[in-house]
């Protein structure tokens, strides 16, 4: 998972009725010929994304969001899988229409199925889909920190720490954060989705 | 001084002035205006204390001029004040289409005078054929009366003038004229129509990107841009496409970007159009 598969469809232009999923994004999307001096070499492949696209209007933010965004949800010392149980669970119990569909399509690449994508979008809902001791483990912290405020249940944190590392807790923990920050801007923008992810999604079931 | 805008200034790297949009309302709406300024364009002010609070920056970072431009400044009633002020800091060049220099506004320009302040008027020709139909009519005849009277203030003045075309034998009678009314070669500027802003909804003028304009810091309002041809208005919106930061105080921020983008670019790639 590359920070790259959080703008799923490169080909389309930012505003671009091809995005047909979802509301008309609450700011307009900076288009390539509007693209300021910092945010061009985001444009240089194609249409960025919308999440770039967004961020252009502040490019000394773009420029530094971008690459750690990269650093975060790309290639790690953590399987993809892993990471995209985090993304996509934490999306789900967020209600970011934009992250759940971008990430069933990433998670659907990471290797989960299509009933594990269901069942991860499901918060509350039977996970039996899901097998492994670990991995229910870290889905039960999910939901305990991004489910809830203030301090984080000890029980599930006690559970996590069975299964992973001291800089694996972290990491995921980094993850899980960003996450939300990114729910929250798309959500609070009407960020679209793009009609691959759309494609994507019919063509799965989802 | 040190750092590294001051040594990119000193090495000729990075251009010493830092443009201030002071606003971009203006009490004429010409035909080539960047910026689509007119009476009732949003104004967009700077506002004196945080122009005066730029300059400073400006010439703690290593800069060695400021200029201001619009719409036209000398609609701002506390401008001439802030000149006197901002000329204490660094010397300053203001822009103004000349029209505004009568009566009390004038009166308000004196304390101007001695100071290392230039106002630069447009004056598009020798008579006022292209000048007002560009400009307006009387624009000509009331700029060249600015120009004589700001001489006769004692303020330096220095002339700008934008041509889709002049011609060699047009440029001889214009610069002809210029000296004649007191403004030496040195203190005169020849540039093109560039295609952005209401030139570029009228289909006038060269279209240029950042190769071709000297990085000149430009703070407006609502950030700050490569050079004072880039934050222009099309459509009634402003152009980003050479916008370097929104952020624009600490002035640090914005000076470091442009720098980093300008040391990436090859040497020399401005050259080729003299945009000045």
């Amino acid at each position: 998972m590359t920070a790259r598969e959080l703008r799923p469809d490169r080909r389309h232009g930012p505003g671009d009725r091809r995005y047909p999923r979802g509301p008309v994004a609450s700011v307009p999307l900076v288009g390539v010929d509007q693209a300021p001096l910092l945010a061009r070499p985001y444009y240089e492949a194609g249409d960025p994304g919308p999440i770039v696209a967004a961020l252009a209007h502040v490019p000394e933010l773009l420029e530094a969001c971008v690459p750690f965004l990269d650093v975060v949800f790309g290639p790690t010392a953590l399987p993809g899988r892993t990471k995209e149980l985090v993304i996509l669970r934490t999306s789900a119990r967020l209600s970011c229409r934009y992250c759940v569909e971008a990430h069933s399509v990433a998670a659907l690449d990471a290797g989960l199925g299509p009933d594990e994508v269901r069942a991860l979008c499901r918060p509350g809902a039977d996970v039996a889909a899901l097998a492994d001791p670990a991995e229910l483990a870290l889905l039960a912290w999910v939901d305990a920190v991004a489910g809830g405020t203030g301090p984080v249940d000890p029980g599930p944190r006690a559970a996590l720490a069975r299964h992973f590392t001291d800089p694996e807790v972290v990491e995921l923990t980094l993850l899980l954060g960003v996450t939300i920050m990114l729910n929250r801007f798309c959500t609070a923008l009407d960020l679209p989705t793009s009609s691959e992810t759309c494609r994507r999604l019919a063509e799965a079931g989802l | 001084m040190s750092g590294p805008v001051a040594e990119a200034v000193a090495a000729g790297r990075l251009p010493g002035r830092v443009w201030l949009y002071s606003n971009y309302h203006c009490n004429l709406a010409c035909t080539y205006c960047l910026t689509a300024s007119a009476p009732g364009a949003p104004r967009r002010e700077l506002g004196a204390a945080r122009m005066l609070a730029l300059a400073g920056e400006a010439r703690d970072l290593g800069f060695t001029g400021l200029g201001v431009t619009g719409g036209e400044p000398f609609l701002l009633p506390w401008l001439p004040d802030a000149l006197a002020e901002m000329s204490e800091i660094l010397p300053v060049v203001a822009l103004s289409n000349g029209t505004l220099f009568t009566g009390a506004r004038l009166e308000r320009l004196r304390p101007l005078a001695g100071r290392p302040v230039q106002i630069q008027i447009s004056l598009d020709g020798a008579d006022p054929g292209v000048h007002d139909a560009e400009r307006g009519d009387g624009g000509h005849a009331a700029a060249v009366g600015a120009i004589r009277r700001l001489r006769q203030a004692g303020i330096g003045v220095r002339v700008a003038t934008t041509a889709e075309e002049l011609s060699p034998g047009e440029r001889e009678r214009l610069c002809a004229f210029h000296r004649n009314i007191g403004i030496d070669d040195d203190d005169h500027v020849v540039r093109p129509v560039v295609r952005r802003g209401r030139a570029a909804e009228r289909d006038m003028g060269i279209a240029v990107g950042p190769a071709d304009l000297p990085p000149e810091l430009t703070v407006t309002a609502e950030g700050a841009y490569w050079s004072p041809f880039g934050p222009t208005v099309t459509d009634g919106r402003l152009d980003t496409d050479l916008l370097v930061t929104r952020t624009t105080t600490p002035l640090s921020i914005p000076a470091a970007a442009l720098l980093r983008l300008v040391e990436g670019r090859p040497p020399g790639a401005d050259a080729a159009t003299g945009i000045r």
